[in-house]
């Protein structure tokens, strides 16, 4: 996947995950007693969840699966990116049920003018931008930036953002009509930028976006197709948006703030608490949104930050002046908190709600020469089932790649038959993962009420 | 459709156009020198400004080293801040009701003026100088500043800029149609005659200058209080923007640049001097160091920054501004410059929570291996 003699992005993270996969980490001394206090206590229950890895095989190219959601007709999109590679592009797929692979949907770039050999940074990728639209059976998708131009190594928004020939067009929004496989229109949603997280409320025909790399709040009207840029939040992207009852729009700042846009006042405000973070050692800044999975109720969502040691934490939107966040502990496993971690070892993602009525995760798990001791195994991805009534979570399953990682999970969605699937970013090509569920934790449209957003 | 692979890259990674292309990445974010990107709070002790109200707009420095300035946005907030000895805080002096933007500020020999733009009208506000040379931390005392509306300057004509001339006792100040001054111990304000305001006012040694119509500014004398109308004729070059002026605190001398980037010195005996052109357009605010090196901001939506050498009239691309001492920040827009204590440049942020940034120049001179 490397462009050149330089080490881009993705393939520092490939190597960083390699490094403590490999325990080349800083070594400490290993108590037995912490050892035995891992997280892997509790293996999978005898009952399992067999996983299957899909690769995007007809996109050698793609790197990546940043997008997974279930659309408007309860089946399974996911977008090949291809972001390490010049003149990458991405293409829309769908889980094919009947055939049991992957529906390869249409070449992006085609579809909205911006050809891969333009001379611009490309059309490469669809982050957590695929959010469905129920009444008309349309998934919406917006387009993200990274991969270089064609013909360069490297591309950066800040360096190129002045530069006409090189800079990115801009986010491209399509309205894929999942009847009829047909590209009804596109337009341009954020020029110059990409589109890092995309949210739908559907009943007021708005469409909300946070834009990269500036990071400013944007909503975009579906029925006059006209953008309105409301402002900045800060400088690091939250992952994620979400939709409270009131019509509300939350995210966060880099200081680990909730940040709550208001369509009464069109004020963005920042929330005087802060999300659930490691008090040990961080502050709440990088404390962004990663992912956020809605309640079937939708009273509450639970959540994880995009920063080292995430937590998992549980906002009640619909109380109170600000919200009430609960913090239900670290994600991941402990770590030698003195040496960074990357966020591409200590990761979790990949949140959703199943027809149990029991959220599910994916969370990464390393060998760490204290902390989670042994022989030196590959970085594994583990399916936690957390129960919202106790908050007892167990271990259901290990997602395994069959020569690469398997750990970075972007995006859960359970499809309308009842079976969990994750998107999985590192491997060449890329791809998804399916976790049948057990029969008896499975039930027809299981997807709904349906997430809104990325 | 086309698609490279590793077999077929479409560039020679060891090509110059690549490696000059490679090094330009490597230097996209602030390449010389330093900078912090300080809230608007004393840190750990108090919030910031609110998130929508603390686009900085305005800024000055008095005699004593403290900045004071004002923001822009649902409301505006007028602030005092100091960054040295024992004193590191940006205190928020409260909001000036009615206001949404600041589009000055003033420091004279007793206090400082600010001047706010709203549907009040093109107010004056006087502010009272604070002592921040206190500890702030355990035990200090302060009251709540007391704000002081001094009315509208020019009715129904909103303030477009002013400055604190002669020694700290009189302000020269534009509105949209007219030119006035304020006595700042007194905050009597007189209309001095018709004159557009269209940018910022340059300060000379002897008078003031603005963008009049035309490729010309006119000037106002100070000491007689004449304007002259069309007085000076702009140098070849676009002139069609509102004007940014920056003062070297040594010479006296003025800079300011066109709508192409493109940077001039002015001298009120000798005239303009070409010095180079900023990258990108239009050049934002901008402050000269001690040493006479100008430094500014250019281009919109992701400003760089700029330093222009006024003794090689050479002009370098600083990059995109960005703090990483604490938490990382990137600045996309300023609004306003001025040139610190101890020679460093304290921009304010034009953006959602706004930070008072503070660049401390890379060393003259410094041979880096």
């Amino acid at each position: 996947m490397s462009s050149g003699p330089e080490i881009d992005r993705r393939t520092f993270i490939k190597v960083g995950g390699a490094v403590a996969a490999a325990g080349l980490a800083p070594s400490l001394p290993v108590p037995v007693a912490e050892a035995d206090a891992r997280p892997e206590a509790n293996p999978p229950r005898e009952a399992p969840y067999p996983a299957k890895w899909y690769p995007f095989t007809k996109h050698p190219d793609s790197d990546s699966c940043w997008a997974l959601s279930v659309g408007p007709d309860g089946r399974i999109y996911a977008s090949a990116c291809a972001e390490g590679v010049p003149g990458g592009i991405v293409k829309p797929t769908r889980y094919n049920e009947d055939r049991d692979n992957l529906d390869y949907l249409f070449d992006l770039p085609a579809k909205v003018d911006d050809p891969p050999d333009s001379g611009r940074a490309t059309q490469c990728k669809i982050h957590y931008s695929f959010v469905p639209s129920m009444h008309d059976h349309v998934l919406y998708m917006a387009t993200h930036l990274s991969a270089p131009p064609i013909d360069l190594p490297r591309y950066s928004p800040w360096y190129s953002w002045h530069d006409e020939k090189r800079c990115f067009r801009g986010s491209a929004l399509l309205a894929f009509d999942t009847r009829t496989d047909q590209v009804l229109w596109w337009d341009t949603l954020i020029p110059k930028e990409g589109c890092r997280c995309l949210l739908h409320d559907e009943e007021r025909g708005l469409l909300y976006a946070m834009t990269y790399p500036r990071d400013h709040f944007i909503i975009y009207d579906l029925r006059t197709r006209k953008r309105r840029d409301v402002g900045r939040i800060s400088s690091i992207n939250p992952q994620c948006l979400f939709l409270d009852k009131r019509h509300r729009v939350w995210t966060s700042s880099d200081y680990g703030h909730l940040v709550r846009y208001t369509p009464e006042t069109e004020r963005l405000e920042m929330s005087p608490g802060l999300l659930a973070h490691d008090l040990n050692y961080q502050t709440g800044w990088h404390s962004v949104f990663y992912d956020i999975a809605p309640s079937p109720d939708r009273q509450c969502v639970y959540a994880v930050t995009w920063c080292p040691n995430p937590h998992l934490m549980r906002i009640w939107p619909n109380e109170g002046e600000w919200p009430r966040i609960e913090d239900l502990g670290p994600a991941t496993q402990p770590r030698d908190t003195s040496f960074p971690v990357d966020m591409w070892v200590d990761h979790c993602g990949g949140l959703t709600f199943a027809g149990d009525g029991k959220l599910y995760y994916v969370a990464s798990r390393w060998r760490d020469p204290k902390y989670n001791p042994g022989p030196a195994a590959r970085t594994k991805g583990v399916v936690w089932r957390l129960d919202p009534e106790t908050l007892k979570r167990e271990e259901v399953a290990y997602l395994a790649h069959p020569t690469g990682p398997a750990h970075y999970v972007s995006r859960g969605a359970v499809d309308h038959n009842g079976d969990l699937f994750f998107g999985h970013v590192g491997n060449t090509p890329s791809g998804i993962f399916k976790v049948s569920m057990p029969a008896d934790r499975k039930r027809p449209n299981a997807h709904l009420p349906i997430r809104m957003w990325g | 459709m086309a698609m490279a692979t590793q077999e077929k890259l479409r560039f020679d990674p060891n090509s110059p156009e690549i490696k000059a292309y490679l090094n330009g990445l490597a230097h996209q974010f602030l390449s010389e020198g330093t900078m912090v990107a300080f809230p608007t709070c004393l840190p750990g002790m108090t919030t910031p400004i609110p998130h929508e109200e603390s686009r900085i707009t305005a800024l000055d420095i008095n005699s004593g080293g403290h900045v004071y300035g004002g923001t822009s946005g649902p409301r505006a907030h007028l602030f005092a801040a100091a960054f040295h000895n024992l004193t590191g805080i940006v205190l928020d002096l409260g909001v000036v009701r009615g206001a949404t933007s600041t589009a000055a500020v003033c420091c004279g020999a007793s206090r400082a003026i600010a001047f706010l733009n709203g549907p009040r009208g093109g107010r004056a506000v006087g502010i009272p100088y604070v002592n921040l040379a206190q500890d702030w931390i355990q035990e200090w005392g302060l009251e709540p500043t007391a704000l002081h509306d001094l009315g509208e300057c020019v009715p129904g004509e909103p303030v477009i800029h002013a400055v604190c001339a002669g020694s700290g006792d009189t302000i020269v100040g534009a509105t949209t149609r007219h030119l006035f001054t304020m006595a700042i111990e007194s905050g009597k304000i007189v209309i001095v005659g018709e004159a557009p305001g269209q940018g910022h006012l340059g300060l000379g040694r002897a008078g003031a200058f603005g963008r009049d119509e035309g490729a010309r500014l006119w000037c106002f004398d100070i000491a007689s209080g004449q304007i002259r109308r069309g007085a000076i004729d702009l140098p070849a070059g676009e002139w069609t923007g509102p004007l940014r002026w920056a003062r070297d605190g040594n010479s006296g001398l003025l800079f300011t640049a066109d709508d192409a980037g493109r940077l001039f010195s002015f001298d009120e005996d000798k005239g303009f001097r070409a010095r180079g052109k900023a990258h990108l357009a239009p050049v934002g605010p901008m402050a000269v160091a001690p040493d006479g090196r100008l430094f500014g901001s250019c281009g919109t939506e992701i400003a760089n920054l700029f330093c222009c050498d006024s003794r090689s009239d050479s002009v370098t691309n600083l990059g995109v501004a960005a703090s990483v001492l604490q938490d990382r920040r990137y600045g996309y827009q300023f609004g306003a410059a001025v040139t610190g204590p101890e020679g460093e440049i304290v921009f304010g942020e034009d953006d959602n929570s706004g930070h008072l940034w503070l660049y401390f120049p890379r060393i003259a001179g410094l041979v880096r291996s």
